[in-house]
């Protein structure tokens, strides 16, 4: 061992420069990793959920950016009736601090935090997520009070808020009542609220939606006697801003299935029935899409693994073969003395793995510097985009050697069958 | 009547330099060596010598020929038997030392030991041995750098008799050396084999040498010359 490090000593600039394209490598194999990672663990927890239920958005919307459309209460109603369906609840969600005017595209990468109105009247249970492991206090319930939230493990630490705090959100007072536990996916974001209170704030913040309100509560205000004396025309919008209600803000539906029934067979059902209302998303179809998605995390893994590969292990490639050929002689001693072709080529290799650990290790080190560093810096804005996974750690570890040692093969096995006599003539 | 340890006849080599440039480094070469035997193969340089020298220590292999080295036939062996014949029977001093240049003068000597398939203790033990016998017992710590001539010669007689070979195969030991220190690693030499009965085959074209030696084997354009 002491004699490898001899040997890798000899040429200390070239050693250097060998080890820091490997350190490169991995600095980079870190870092994409870690976000990587981070990534799918937010996936899979969105996976998780998302495939404990059906999904129901409105048609005219897409997943995941249902905010422009609405589903009616009477379509969340008849949808409770089809068979097979356990039970129904609408859902609102929103940011949980105002875009703000002057930067509206900031935030960044990362996780925003959001708030999630529940319907606590409905049946509805996820069936994967049953319920949520809290940190203090309990989940949002039924006879909840109407400013009673629940949050997430983030949005806690963030706001430095525990049970019984008032929470300012969008100029509102709320009560905490819950602290959920650390999931590292969607809900440490998540601030949990009665469905009405999240209408209410999603009504406030969307003039379009403040003023359907206005005018529906002004038509309310007209007596029947004076909609009478209006003409046609008038009286029909008049009639039709009344018929509009809050409960109708609902931008999509959680659907759970009763015991025994296969989802899809429910999905498809809900599907035949209002195809020209709803979208519905089905555990299996929105579990491929999730599945493809976290595909092109691990892409990112991979390619930057290939990078490392293509980078680290050239040069140690090149560094063993310049310095097996200045070390010819020195193997043809080796050989006359006795040497194995397997002990040879076992040097060689040992060295060259030892150069590939000692690379990895730094890029580690510098790697895992730089996550903590920008980790700290996110945190205080919104989500943390980077996790350290010592599994994924050792792993980097253990691919810098077995990088170095494959890298080396090609130059020990030259070395090996370096024939004795042509190794002796250079002596 | 004492064993014999090389018996070779008629060992034939030649090298392909070019397509039409072949030389014939041995023409058939036939030698014996016994056990105790202090002999030195002379000629004039390009008659074979080396060639010899590097065929009967399994370094490189005849055309043709026949060669029982200690009994076995070395002909019919695999590279990788050769290898551990070469560890555990045949010793090896170069002309030029040859000591591997980031180890010390111990390490140097321990590492034929570990080929010749020594334990770590084993290895250390003997190296100090050898090392205190060639009077460079302040000396175990140095580098070949850091050692003369001589000094890096007797470390490299060290390391050939780690392995306690039937035969010492060198190439011109002193053709490196001043005259007075050639003159003691020649005495030094015949001291291990008057005292040891250490088998001795050099190759020199050092008539001081060749002197020295009780046979000699003359070579002259690949092939034995009276």
């Amino acid at each position: 061992m002491m004699e490898i490090f001899r040997n890798m000593l000899r040429r200390k600039g070239r050693t250097i420069l060998t080890i820091t394209g490997i350190t490169v490598g991995i600095f980079a194999f870190t870092v994409m990793g870690s976000m990587a990672l981070r990534f799918n663990k937010i996936i899979g927890g969105g996976k998780r959920y998302i495939t404990g239920q059906i999904t129901v958005i409105p048609k005219g919307s897409s997943f995941g950016d249902s905010a422009g459309a609405f589903l009616p209460l009477d379509t969340i109603n008849k949808i409770a009736k089809v068979d097979g369906v356990q039970a129904v609840a609408g859902g609102v969600s929103l940011p949980l601090v105002e875009p703000d005017p002057n930067n509206p595209t900031g935030g960044g990468i990362g996780q925003q935090a959001s708030i999630q109105g529940m319907d606590l009247e409905s049946a509805y249970k996820n069936r994967n997520w049953t319920t949520m492991q809290m940190k203090e206090g309990h989940m949002l319930e039924k006879g909840d009070a109407a400013n009673a939230v629940a949050i997430g493990y983030t949005v806690a630490a963030d706001q430095k808020l525990k049970v019984n705090d008032t929470m300012k959100i969008r100029g509102k007072d709320f009560t905490v009542i819950g602290v959920l536990d650390q999931t590292l996916t969607g809900p440490d974001q998540y601030v949990f609220m009665p469905i009405a209170a999240a209408r209410q704030l999603l009504i406030d913040s969307t003039p379009f939606l403040k003023s359907l309100v206005e005018q529906s509560t002004a038509a309310a205000n007209i007596s029947a006697a004076d909609l009478a004396k209006l003409p046609a025309a008038t009286r029909t919008q008049l009639l039709q801003a009344k018929a509009f209600k809050v409960e109708d803000l609902s931008q999509e539906a959680a659907v759970s299935w009763k015991d025994g029934q296969d989802s899809e067979t429910v999905a498809n059902r809900i599907k035949d029935q209002f195809k020209n209302d709803v979208i519905v998303l089905s555990p299996t179809k929105l579990g491929e899409q999730i599945d493809n998605a976290s595909a092109i995390f691990n892409a990112i893994i991979l390619g930057s693994a290939v990078i490392a590969l293509i980078v680290g292990g050239f040069s140690i490639i090149n560094t063993m073969i310049m310095s097996i050929s200045e070390r010819k002689r020195e193997i043809g001693i080796k050989k006359a003395i006795g040497a194995s072709n397997r002990s040879i080529a076992w040097d060689y290799t040992l060295e060259a793995g030892v150069i590939g650990i000692v690379g990895g290790l730094v890029g580690l080190g510098i790697g895992v510097v730089a996550i903590l560093f920008i980790n700290h810096k996110t945190a205080a804005s919104g989500a943390e985009i980077f996790l350290l996974n010592p599994t994924f750690m050792i792993g980097v570890v253990a691919f810098s050697f077995v990088l170095g040692v494959l890298a080396g093969l090609i130059p020990a096995l030259r070395a090996s069958r370096m024939k004795v006599v042509d190794a002796i003539r250079e002596l | 009547m004492p064993k014999t340890l090389i018996h070779a006849t008629n060992l034939k080599k030649c090298y392909q330099l070019t397509k039409t440039n072949t030389v014939h480094a041995l023409r058939g070469v036939s030698i014996d060596v016994q056990e105790g035997d202090f002999s030195a193969i002379i000629g004039p340089s390009g008659c074979g010598k080396s060639t010899l020298l590097h065929i009967l220590g399994l370094l490189d292999t005849p055309d043709s020929g026949a060669y029982m080295l200690d009994g076995i036939d070395v002909m019919k062996m695999k590279s990788k038997e050769a290898n551990s014949v070469r560890a555990k029977k045949l010793g090896f001093i170069f002309q030029g030392f040859n000591l591997i240049p980031t180890q010390t003068a111990l390490e140097n000597v321990m590492q034929a030991g570990k080929y010749g398939g020594m334990t770590m203790k084993q290895r250390k033990a003997r190296a100090m041995e050898l090392l205190k016998l060639m009077s460079l017992s302040d000396r175990m710590d140095h580098k070949p750098n850091e050692l003369s001539g001589g000094q890096q010669q007797r470390v490299a007689i060290a390391r050939a008799l780690m392995n306690k070979p039937a035969i010492i195969l060198a190439d011109e030991p002193t053709g490196e050396l001043d005259s007075a220190t050639s003159l003691e690693i020649i005495e030094l030499l015949k001291k291990l084999n008057r005292e040891n009965n250490q088998t001795f085959l050099m190759v020199t074209h050092n008539m001081e040498v060749a002197n020295a030696c009780k046979k000699t084997i003359k070579l002259k354009d690949g092939v034995n010359a009276g």
